[in-house]
């Protein structure tokens, strides 16, 4: 699941990203849209909490879906403002991509569970379906409504790690945040502690969720130090 | 300095290897001196004229033959069932769920139901380590046998420190021994007559067993002995062979419960007035449990709870006065009443000596157990002068007999501490000083008073007398706790010294790593490449800490499969990411992804297996077998793929030697290989029923045809070897590096693979394509060909390796050694022989292979030749890094043991870890060091190749 951040090799970077860079958006519009998504977040922990009175531990899979349930709208609607090629692509299709990409990243952050070591019994087939729910909300989705199918973005944000313009940041920082966060998350799995939150996928989530939260923080800022860098070198 | 590599010849890049061997090989004598210290044997011996410095009575002096307590016995009958459940022997009713194997030896539960005050059943818990000879010195000895004794375990040598064998040696009760040989190495000269029978060869059922029936009823009859002690192994055999849910297992069990109707019946027909057997204890008892795979060692439930019948043929007092019982009572299957006692095996030498009126041994800290003490009771000849009840006689005597206990223990105690430098501490001493003190003070002002005035009655005696025992119970049970918890002794001089060789070579190592790269940057400066490498390197480390870090818990060290595996798809991940921002290699990096997701799920049901969950306990040598096992296409399936595997598999290796670069020696390897191939094939077909080939000739196919393959596994390791001597390679160096590592690899994987069993082929598959894998990505990047740094492949192999280990069904513990797969191809015990195979088995696919099989991840990386000084120069960079890895998490093993050393499960897993990993290590080492004189060259020709290179 670790997609761990590496300085790109000394290969040329990106010669694909030329085709029409993502539209800029103000640092205040950065602000409010992880305003949003953590906002969203806190809004679902309230509602399992105080609603369905459950939370992570007592009840992971509903938690999970419910977070899957109310950030969905959020970041697909969010994101698919920011999408890519505004002329030829409409904000209704943004958003069809978005929705077209939940499965796939569940698939796709499943499955890295999977080959990490998530249990794959039929008692833990919900817990996984709806912790990948989540995992595709926070890595995959954002990413398909801005990017669509262009894979040298997709290639250049994930894998090279070499984002372009702040949306990217947003992007690529989230989804490594959410993925590194889930991976330490797992540590203290095999521990005897013999804690409730230690059953998968409890810590995995907190982790998750966690790394997620930083990343908000950490996009924010880094968006603001990059403007200013660009400012500094326009000067 | 190039000039001086180049003249020291192939030595220049060997010596820093067997330099790490000698290190690695001095710290771990060292520390392993330091840890597995142990408890000082002291030399003392119980004598009868002892007893006059105690405050307690001495028995009547009319009672000849017996100097400390009063005998209650005469003969005792002693028959061991070796690894005996406790649920062999209580009824099925004390458990949750009935299984098979329970209820088979009903008559123990007869004789306590229907006799409850003359027979009855024990829990008995064993302290761990729970093997054998552990036991059986545990068990005469009353002390704690420690760890380091489990290395004597196959070679039991005699007992110097006093025991109950040797209490009654000397003074003049003789001794019949039949079963067990361990018996007659721990005790050679002790016994009046023995029948010793071989105890090493799992396979056999029945031999010893049958040898005891046939000694053990003709001297029932007989007089001339007063301990008689039969050892079965029957049941621990067919444990080890076919676990405890299976067919054999319970016909032993039935058998054992007819032999032992006879025994019972035999003595019960002469324990009239008079009679050969008028006082004689009868004990049935097991040394150790087993888990339901069959194994033992550990500290787990299953294996400390065992369990101890005795019955004795007289009338006993009508019941032990219930402040001393600690018996649970449950209806058993005909409805009756049984009772079931607790106590611990410590306790065992004691009360025996007790109860025969010799003195205990010396070193025994255990208490004479109360319940087992009664048993003996009926005996007594009370004497008509006193007017107490029988049961306050009782009660008068075993307080005396735990005077004379108390007394015992604390004159070990004290005699341990003023002769052992690091002894227990003090406030410890002073503790137990205390509460002895409070015991003895009771004792000398109220107790004996009133026992020497024959006047009391039992108003005044009996409250004080319960008082009295109390007090003992504490002192005992606290000098139990404390020896317990502190018994080994470890020497931190040695341990740190050990720790601080094995960190310097750790330094050496990394020196020998960074050394030629030195060298190397002035002639490639390769300065392109640095970035990328210090990241790959960063990466290494960082997984490398992972791994060594997690070793310090012992939850992670019990999941060590699943943790070995989350890294190595944590570093498939970081490949596949590799690889996509290079766009090449898709397959392999997911197929190495897919790989190691399998290897997780065959280190689950490994996992499981250790767990001794019931579904995965049948058979030892293959898990395929056992997924789905009720469903007969599986079963079919499971025999026929690894053969078509195996196929495949000899195939593939003709295949790819059929080029032409194979010359004589190595083709006639390679061939010998897949001869070997089609025997084990041959092997399997005829070992396993399946197939309908009722072979006639079955045993001798099932012996010869295994030993042909050790046989031509030797002969091309001695042609390969040989043919180093005499060759004058007339290829280039690289290409005669591919020759020779697969001619290398062919030799050992038949025997690898035979010893596996069947799950071996499909092993042997995944590591060649996991090898081919991580061979491939390592290439990815063709910018910088000469980068010397290759640490992350190194890594991935090395937690490949490690998951092969986990994936083929061993983990690092005892009971994960597979015993049967010593025995395939011979039916008799020979120690070398059989530790061969056992390590072979073991570490075949872990250690063997993936050092053999190193040199590929060298000669993958070079289009063209660069020379043999180049090619010689990494390879040796590369074991040498692998070294490093291999060190590193031992030291952490080792560093992880020093730190929990007084940890609650240091013998359950600490320290069979501690032991795996060294030997891991040195066997590492050494192989490294082996590989190394094979593969290097005499650097000949380096010369002008390297001129027409450069």
């Amino acid at each position: 699941m670790d997609r761990r951040k590496k300085d790109s090799e000394k290969t040329p970077a990106s010669k694909a990203s030329v085709v029409e860079a993502s539209p800029a958006i103000s640092a205040s519009e950065v602000f409010t849209v992880n305003l949003l998504c953590g906002v969203g977040l806190a809004l679902s922990l309230w509602v399992a909490n105080t609603i369905y009175s459950i939370n992570l531990v007592t009840d992971p899979s509903l938690t999970l879906f419910i977070i899957s349930i109310i950030e969905l709208p959020i970041v697909i609607l969010l994101y698919g403002r920011y999408r890519q090629n505004r002329q030829r692509c409409s904000y209704l299709r943004a958003v069809g991509r978005g929705i077209l990409g939940v499965p796939i990243g569940a698939l796709l952050n499943s499955l890295g569970a999977i080959a990490l070591g998530a249990p794959v019994t039929f008692q833990h087939l919900a817990k996984t379906l709806n912790w990948s729910l989540m995992m595709s909300l926070f890595t995959i989705v954002p990413a398909s409504c801005v990017l669509g199918s262009s894979w040298a973005d997709w290639k250049r944000i994930f894998a090279q790690t070499k984002p372009n313009g702040s949306i990217e940041y947003l992007i690529c920082l989230q989804a490594y945040g959410a993925v590194i966060g889930g991976w330490f998350g797992a540590w203290p799995m095999p521990l005897d502690w013999e804690r409730p939150w230690q059953e998968w996928p409890i810590s995995v989530s907190y982790g998750t969720l966690s790394g997620y939260l930083v990343a908000l923080v950490a996009s924010l800022g880094f968006v603001l130090a990059h403007r200013r860098l660009q400012h500094v070198k326009k000067d | 300095m190039e000039e001086q590599r180049r003249k020291s010849g192939r030595w220049g890049y060997i010596w820093p290897m067997w330099m790490t061997l000698l290190l690695h090989l001095l710290a771990i004598i060292l520390f392993t001196t330091g840890f597995l210290l142990t408890r000082t044997e002291l030399p003392y011996y119980s004598h009868c004229t002892d007893l006059s410095n105690s405050p307690c009575f001495p028995p009547s002096p009319n009672n000849n033959g017996s100097c400390w307590t009063k005998p209650s016995i005469n003969r005792l009958v002693i028959i061991v069932l070796d690894a005996l459940r406790f649920d062999f022997v209580a009824p099925s009713t004390f458990f949750a769920e009935s299984k098979p194997w329970m209820d088979k030896l009903h008559v123990l539960n007869n004789m306590s139901s229907s006799r409850p005050s003359s027979a009855r059943i024990f829990k008995a818990i064993a302290d761990p380590p729970t093997t054998s000879l552990q036991r059986l010195k545990g068990l005469t000895t009353g002390g704690l046998p420690t760890f380091v004794d489990v290395g004597n375990s196959f070679g039991a040598p005699a007992i110097v420190e006093d025991n109950f064998i040797n209490q009654l040696f000397q003074n003049g009760k003789k001794v019949v021994m039949m079963g067990d040989d361990t018996w007659t190495q721990l005790f050679p000269h002790h016994f009046e007559r023995s029948y010793p029978y071989p105890s090493f060869n799992v396979k056999d059922l029945d031999t010893v067993d049958n040898g005891c029936i046939d000694h053990l009823f003709p001297s029932l009859y007989e007089d001339d002995w007063d301990v008689l002690i039969a050892h079965f192994l029957g049941v621990d055999h067919a444990g080890h062979i076919f676990g405890v849910d299976s067919t054999p297992m319970i016909e032993k069990l039935e058998q054992y419960n007819n032999h032992l109707e006879r025994v019972i019946e035999v003595l019960e027909n002469q324990s009239g007035p008079g009679g050969l057997h008028e006082n004689t204890l009868l004990v049935v008892m097991g040394d150790h449990g087993q888990t339901l795979n069959g194994d033992h060692g550990g500290g787990s439930a299953e294996e400390v709870e065992t369990a101890i019948f005795a019955m004795s043929f007289q009338e006993p007092l009508s019941s032990v006065p219930p402040d001393f019982d600690s018996c649970t009572c449950q209806t058993d299957l005909d409805g009756k009443n049984v009772c079931i006692s607790s106590m611990q095996q410590l306790d065992f030498a004691v009360t025996m000596s007790a109860l025969l009126g010799i003195p205990f041994p010396y070193g025994s800290i255990g208490r004479i157990n109360p319940e087992l003490y009664a048993l003996g009771a009926g005996s007594w000849k009370f004497d008509a002068s006193q007017k107490l009840p029988e049961v306050d006689i009782w009660m008068k005597n075993y307080a005396n007999a735990l005077c004379i206990n108390t007394w015992q223990v604390k004159r070990y105690i004290d005699a341990y501490s003023a002769s052992s430098a690091v002894g227990f501490s003090h406030d410890d001493l002073s503790r137990i000083a205390s509460v002895y003190a409070q015991a003895e003070d009771h004792w000398l002002h109220s107790t004996k008073k009133l026992l020497l005035d024959r006047h009391n009655d039992s108003d005044v005696l009996v409250p004080e007398l319960k008082r009295q025992i109390d007090a003992y119970f504490k002192f005992l049970t606290t000098v139990a706790e404390l020896a317990r918890s502190k018994w080994t002794e470890f020497d931190l001089k040695m341990m740190g010294t050990g720790i601080g060789i094995m960190l310097i070579s750790l330094i050496f190592q990394l020196y020998a790593i960074l050394r030629p790269t030195k060298q190397h940057d002035v002639n490639l400066s390769s300065s392109s490449g640095n970035s990328s490498i210090i990241t790959s390197s960063i990466f290494t480390i960082f997984l490398l800490a992972i791994h060594s870090f997690s070793l310090l818990s012992n939850s992670y060290i019990l999941e060590e499969g699943k943790v070995v595996n989350f890294l190595l798809s944590t570093s498939g991940i970081v490949a596949l990411r590799q690889s996509v921002i290079k766009e090449k290699l898709l397959i392999e990096s997911i197929g190495f992804l897919l790989l190691s997701t399998l290897c997780r799920f065959a280190i689950e049901v490994g996992l499981s297996k250790q767990a001794a969950t019931s579904a995965f306990m049948k058979d030892y040598s293959s898990w395929i077998a056992n997924i789905a096992s009720d469903l007969l296409v599986w079963d079919y399936a499971s025999k026929v793929i690894p053969m078509l595997v195996l196929i495949l598999l000899a195939f593939w290796l003709y295949k790819a030697t059929r080029c032409g670069f194979f010359d004589w020696p190595r083709k006639y390897v390679i061939l010998g290989t897949i001869l070997s191939y089609m025997l084990i094939i041959v092997h399997w077909i005829t070992d396993s029923d399946g197939f309908g080939v009722a072979l006639t000739a079955e045993s001798i196919g099932r012996n010869y045809i295994p030993r042909i393959v050790y046989a031509i596994a030797l002969g091309q390791l001695f042609l390969l070897s040989f043919g180093q001597l005499f060759k004058r390679n007339c290829l280039d160096c690289k290409t005669n590096l591919v020759a020779k590592t697969t001619a290398m690899l062919s030799a050992w994987s038949p025997t690898v693979i035979l010893l596996s069993g069947k799950q071996g082929p499909m092993i042997a598959f995944a590591s060649i394509v996991g090898g081919y894998c991580i061979m491939r990505l390592d290439n990815i990047e063709e910018s910088n060909k000469n980068r010397p740094g290759r640490s992350f492949s190194i890594m991935q192999w090395s937690l490949f390796a490690t998951c092969l280990f986990f994936c083929s069904g061993h983990w690092c513990a005892f009971d994960g050694l597979r015993y049967g797969a010593a025995f395939i191809g011979f039916e008799e015990f020979s120690l070398v022989r059989q530790a061969i195979l056992l390590a072979i088995d073991t570490f075949g696919f872990s250690i063997i292979l993936p050092v053999f099989g190193l040199p590929f991840l060298v000669v993958t990386k070079y289009q063209n030749n660069l020379g043999k000084h180049l090619l010689f120069t990494q390879l040796s960079q590369m074991y040498t890094t692998y070294g490093l890895i291999t060190a590193v998490i031992s030291t952490f093993t080792i560093l992880c043991v020093t730190i929990h050393r007084r940890h609650l499960m240091v013998w359950g897993l600490f320290a069979p870890k501690f032991v795996f990993d060294v030997f891991q290590l040195i066997l590492t080492d050494i192989l490294i060091c082996l590989a190394s004189i094979y593969y290097f060259d005499q650097g000949d020709d380096d010369l002008e190749l390297k001129s027409s290179d450069c």
